[in-house]
């Protein structure tokens, strides 16, 4: 059971996720219409790759938009949640001992502590998105349980991992739970809303060429994020 | 009964149905019948099909459902704030739906839709500035109004813009004979106090032709009149069309996308007739929305641009103010607090923002003007945009969406109002008429003919009676 | 040609001044009277039918029964004078008042425009944003000339005795003059030809101000002497002040019934409308019909 899923299952999900990506990314693109979309994609690149850019780039900054800086703490804990989400696994010493051991590569590991400190971020962060889903009525009316689903599929890993970090409980069971739950995890990315990882640059993108090209762009006025 | 005389799936397409509809009072019988129309499910679903595509799937269903985008939205703020204004909720009640069903939604269902796409949302695109995953809810309800309009759950009075723009090739019945016999009323009017001033039709190779709303052809001429004499003043050779004039398209806000079209090239075609060098248009957000920034679309063109490059009044005005063209006298500046209303439609969905405030560094006095909060591209809608203004059945809840337009002008503390947009004029105007509070507001045209140096050689040669 | 001669009423006892003028004069030409009532203005952004009804300021949805209604009530309301004025037409429309009047009189032809001095301007939010009032811009643009009645009393009852014409010496003021001549000619009255010289803007010494009034006095009849032709029955005079005041003034003091003056497009600024041009405040306080002219077509 652990040597399959650290073994073959870890090249199947890995394989499932990079292909899955692709298909969407793919599709995504190709299914992208200027007449539908009302947005002439094609002959105004420039103008378009530029607004893409714009848009995306303000975004990723922490505070970087107006929406962003309308709501500080929110945004506070959007970036340390997605940072935590993003970071701690590729950069864990646990993972990439592994990756080594059966690639023979690895990158640069964070210590332990920040990774503690990260997983901490994550699952404290998850536990925040769950209650402002309950306390905010704006949010709430858009919730669903399949909402509250995403949330504990991100966070499982990383509450799985500290407990078998820390020794709580039998090890063994801890780990095989972790792995499964660290491939579900990534199988999410390609079947769920999860999915939101590629898509999120995609949209953004997509209305940065909007604003690139049709409203503004090529009037030479930038749109302000 | 599947469909009504009066409320079907069918445009309106003929002088008689027009009268028809028209005939019946404040769409009594139209909303009658529509409590009976079936909805065509398998039509409805093969729409989706054909048209749903890349961008509207994947914010469907990429929203986060996280409610960033709830205070972008004025309507959610004025209504109490009401979760179900929340603009992610509209939509997911109405579109997100209908997908999810498959199509197969019931009349009920249909109406609902109705009521709001066009009384919760005025397609004033803000929402999709606040969204993180860049959903415009603003750009989906215009869809839904589509797929609305081609199921005939519409409200009557776009059902008749959409046919007045089909039958008149206007959204009034203004024929081409009235309109060019009003082009010459006004020059007419006007040419004891303007020598020399022409409302040339049809003229070749012009530098520019101008296109208008036809309620100014119809109720206003005199903003036509004004055209002219800055046109004349500013010394442009310029023209009119006698067909294609109208640059409005009602059917914009009802979803009638094959309308939109139809709009969209004659305009285009009194281009490649008359071959200006230029166009403008009138002092209008979603006309030039319909001409120039989507009606390329709807007209095939993929690059995005019309024919020939077509300016919004305010782009004409700020290079002639520029070019010193048009010169303002610094004694008749505006020595009041004035505020400035950005339209949606080409201040966010063009980004002409800093056009309207160059024109006002020239009309007002320094220190005189004060911006709305907020402002530029992240201004609030009027509050009638997106057809809103003209529809009775939802007076009321148009009523509360001025709330907020209320709330910003009296922030600025200005009692003058420069609304270069004819809905936001509009707005304005039924917002002093609703909830007084003492404001004026204008369009750019009057204004600066008020404050404009008239050289010498346009003023009429009879001066002798001065003292 | 038979003349024509537009009423635009309200229906409200605010124009019935000028609906007594308007069917006398009628008579006495022998003119065609168009009886002319915008019954609403447009409410709604595009609103093909939602009309604010002109008297009761309610929103109402215009049709064919709807128009009939206010026919009738208009053949109520004028049920006396329609009675005896045989030759004449109602007319109806929907719009801005003053564009809608123009609209009539350029599309009927009309030698004279006869209206109240508020006629259509109860709407109020309507016609605001459109600067001027509805008197000021029909008298502006149109190309007869404008009679309006203020008030009841100021309403004629028959014939016209003495006429003030009032002149700033602008070209208008020359189709104002023929005009007034021609008045006076048809009822055969008296005629005053008067300017005020305007003191209100500038401190003059006095002995400069008799000086302007002498000269003014000779300019007045080197203009307007000669062309008075085979008429005699005039005569002529300057006073200095305010010129809207000393224009009410003399017509008072001549016991005047009637007052014509150019309208003249300087005084017009629109945003200052509702505190008056000269042509306005003539109107307000003259306790006689006062007629404008702007333009030679139809003098
Ligand atoms: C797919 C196969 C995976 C394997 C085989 C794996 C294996 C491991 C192992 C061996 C540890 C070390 C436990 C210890 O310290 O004793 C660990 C920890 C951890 N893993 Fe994974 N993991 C997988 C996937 C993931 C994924 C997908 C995530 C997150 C999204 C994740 C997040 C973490 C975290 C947060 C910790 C604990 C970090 C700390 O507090 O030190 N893992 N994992
Ligand atoms: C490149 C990567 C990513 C970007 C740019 C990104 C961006 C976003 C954005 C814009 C939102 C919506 C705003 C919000 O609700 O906070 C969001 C929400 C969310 N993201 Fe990501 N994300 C990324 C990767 C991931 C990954 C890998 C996961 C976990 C597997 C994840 C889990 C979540 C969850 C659970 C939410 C919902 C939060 C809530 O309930 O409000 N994200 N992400
Ligand atoms: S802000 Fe965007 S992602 Fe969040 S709920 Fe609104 S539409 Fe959905
Ligand atoms: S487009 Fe405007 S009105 Fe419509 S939901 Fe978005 S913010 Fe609200
Ligand atoms: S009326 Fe003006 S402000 Fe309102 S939606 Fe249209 S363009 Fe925007």
């Amino acid at each position: 059971m652990y040597n399959f899923l650290t073994g073959p299952m870890v090249w199947i999900t890995f394989l499932v996720v990079v292909v899955g990506l692709t298909y969407h990314v793919v599709t995504y693109i190709r299914g992208l219409d200027w007449r539908l979309d009302r947005v002439g994609y094609r002959p105004n690149m420039q103008f378009g790759l530029k607004g893409a850019a714009r848009s995306i780039f303000f975004w990723l900054l922490p505070w970087g938009s107006h929406g962003w800086r309308a709501k500080p703490l929110f945004t506070l804990l959007f970036f340390s949640f997605h940072i935590g989400l993003l970071f701690t696994p590729i950069f864990l010493e646990a993972h990439n001992i592994m990756l080594r051991d059966s690639w023979g590569i690895r990158l640069p590991g964070i210590s332990t502590g920040l990774a503690d400190f990260l997983s901490w971020v994550v699952v404290i962060g998850g536990i925040f998105l769950i209650l402002r889903r309950i306390a905010f009525p704006e949010v709430r009316i858009l919730t669903s349980a399949y909402d509250y689903l995403l949330i504990v599929i991100a966070v499982s890993p990383f509450l799985t991992g500290l407990i078998a970090r820390y020794n709580v409980g039998d090890y063994n069971f801890w780990l095989i739970v972790h792995i499964i739950t660290g491939h579900v995890w990534l199988l999410s990315l390609v079947f769920t809303k999860l999915n939101h990882a590629v898509f999120f640059f995609l949209s953004r993108a997509q209305l940065g060429m909007d604003y690139g090209i049709k409203r503004g762009g090529m009037k030479g006025s930038q749109m302000s994020w | 009964m599947p469909e009504g005389t009066l409320c079907n799936r069918q445009p309106i397409t003929t002088d008689e149905q027009l009268k028809l509809t028209l005939s019946d009072k404040g769409g009594k019988q139209y909303y009658a019948e529509m409590e009976q129309l079936e909805v065509d499910t398998d039509k409805l679903w093969s729409a989706i099909q054909n048209t749903m595509k890349s961008r509207l799937k994947t914010w469907l269903n990429v929203c986060a459902k996280c409610g960033l985008c709830a205070d972008s939205c004025f309507l959610y703020e004025c209504n109490g704030r009401d979760p179900r204004q929340v603009p992610s909720a509209k939509i997911h009640a109405t579109l997100g739906e209908i997908v999810k069903r498959k199509g197969k939604v019931d009349n009920a269902f249909m109406r609902n839709c109705m009521d709001i796409a066009w009384s919760w949302c005025t397609c004033c695109n803000r929402c999709g500035q606040f969204c993180p995953h860049g959903i415009d809810m603003g750009v989906m309800f215009s869809y839904l109004r589509g797929l609305l309009f081609s199921q005939g759950f519409v409200p009557w009075e776009l059902k008749i813009g959409s046919g007045m723009h089909r039958v008149y090739k206007a959204q009034m019945d203004v024929t081409t004979e009235d309109w060019v016999d009003t082009c010459e009323w006004m020059a007419d009017e006007n040419c004891e106090e303007w020598p020399g001033l022409e409302i040339p039709v049809d003229k070749e190779d012009a530098d520019i032709m101008y296109t208008l709303n036809a309620r100014e052809a119809k109720h206003y001429p005199e903003d036509i009149a004004e055209a002219a004499i800055l046109f004349h003043v500013a010394g442009e050779n310029w023209t009119v069309p006698s067909e294609g004039w109208e640059q409005t398209s009602l059917t914009l806000f009802a979803g009638d996308w094959e309308g939109c079209k139809q709009n969209v090239l004659h305009v285009y075609d009194a281009i490649e007739r008359l071959r200006p060098k230029r166009v403008v248009g009138t002092e209008c957000g979603h006309a030039h929305r319909a001409t120039v920034i989507e009606g390329p679309y709807w007209a095939g063109r993929e690059d995005g641009q019309p024919p020939r490059p077509f300016l919004h009044y305010v782009e004409w005005l700020a290079e002639m103010l520029r070019t010193g063209r048009i010169k303002i006298d610094p004694a008749k500046r505006i020595k009041e607090l004035v505020t400035l209303q950005d339209s949606c439609n080409y201040v966010r969905n063009q980004g002409l923002k800093n056009i309207t405030r160059e024109i006002m560094s020239y009309l007002v006095e320094p220190g005189y003007f004060v911006e709305m909060a907020p402002n530029k591209e992240y201004n609030y809608c009027c509050g009638g945009g997106g057809g809103f203004n003209g529809i009775g059945k939802y007076r009321p809840q148009r009523n509360i969406a001025l709330l907020k337009k209320r709330q910003q002008i009296m922030d600025t503390g200005a009692k003058l109002v420069v609304a270069p947009c004819h809905n936001c004029w509009d707005a304005i105007r039924d917002l002093e008429e609703e909830y007084p509070m003492g404001i004026r507001w204008s369009f750019l045209k009057p204004l600066v003919i008020k404050m404009m140096i008239v050289p010498d050689h346009l003023k009429p040669q009879d001066e002798e009676g001065e003292e | 040609m038979k003349k024509k001669i537009l009423l635009a009423t309200t229906g409200s006892p605010a124009s019935f001044g000028a609906a007594r003028v308007a069917f006398e004069m009628a008579k006495r030409y022998d003119a065609e009277l168009l009886l002319f009532h915008v019954a609403g203005v447009p409410k709604k952004g595009f609103s093909y039918q939602e009309v604010s009804d002109v008297r009761s300021q309610e929103a109402v949805s215009v049709d064919e029964d709807y128009m009939a209604w206010v026919e009738e009530e208009l053949k109520t309301t004028y049920a006396k004078q329609l009675e005896e004025c045989k030759n004449s037409r109602i007319l109806l429309a929907t719009g801005l008042p003053h564009r809608e009047i123009l609209r009539a009189a350029r599309s009927e032809d009309v030698d004279m425009i006869i209206m109240g001095a508020h006629s259509g301007d109860s709407s109020a939010v309507y016609s605001k944003g459109y600067p001027g009032s509805t008197l000021q811009r029909v008298a502006k643009a149109a190309k007869c000339p404008v009679m309006t009645v203020h008030r009841e009393s100021a309403s004629y009852m028959g014939g016209f005795s003495h006429i003030v014409f009032a002149t700033d010496f602008s070209k208008q003021s020359e189709s104002a003059f023929k005009y007034a001549l021609s008045m006076a000619k048809e009822f055969d009255c008296e005629m005053t030809l008067f300017h005020a010289l305007d003191i209100t803007s500038k401190v003059l010494a006095q002995s400069d101000i008799e000086d302007k009034l002498i000269s003014l006095r000779k300019r007045l009849r080197d203009v307007y002497g000669p062309k008075m032709g085979e008429f005699k029955n005039f005569e002529v005079d300057v006073w200095e002040g305010n010129p809207y005041v000393e224009i009410v003034k003399i017509a008072r003091e001549r016991m005047a019934d009637l007052i014509v003056l150019a309208h003249n497009t300087r005084d017009l600024d629109p945003e200052q409308a509702s505190m008056g041009s000269t042509l306005e405040q003539v109107i307000l306080r003259a306790n006689c019909p006062v007629v404008s002219v702007n333009r030679p077509d139809k003098v």
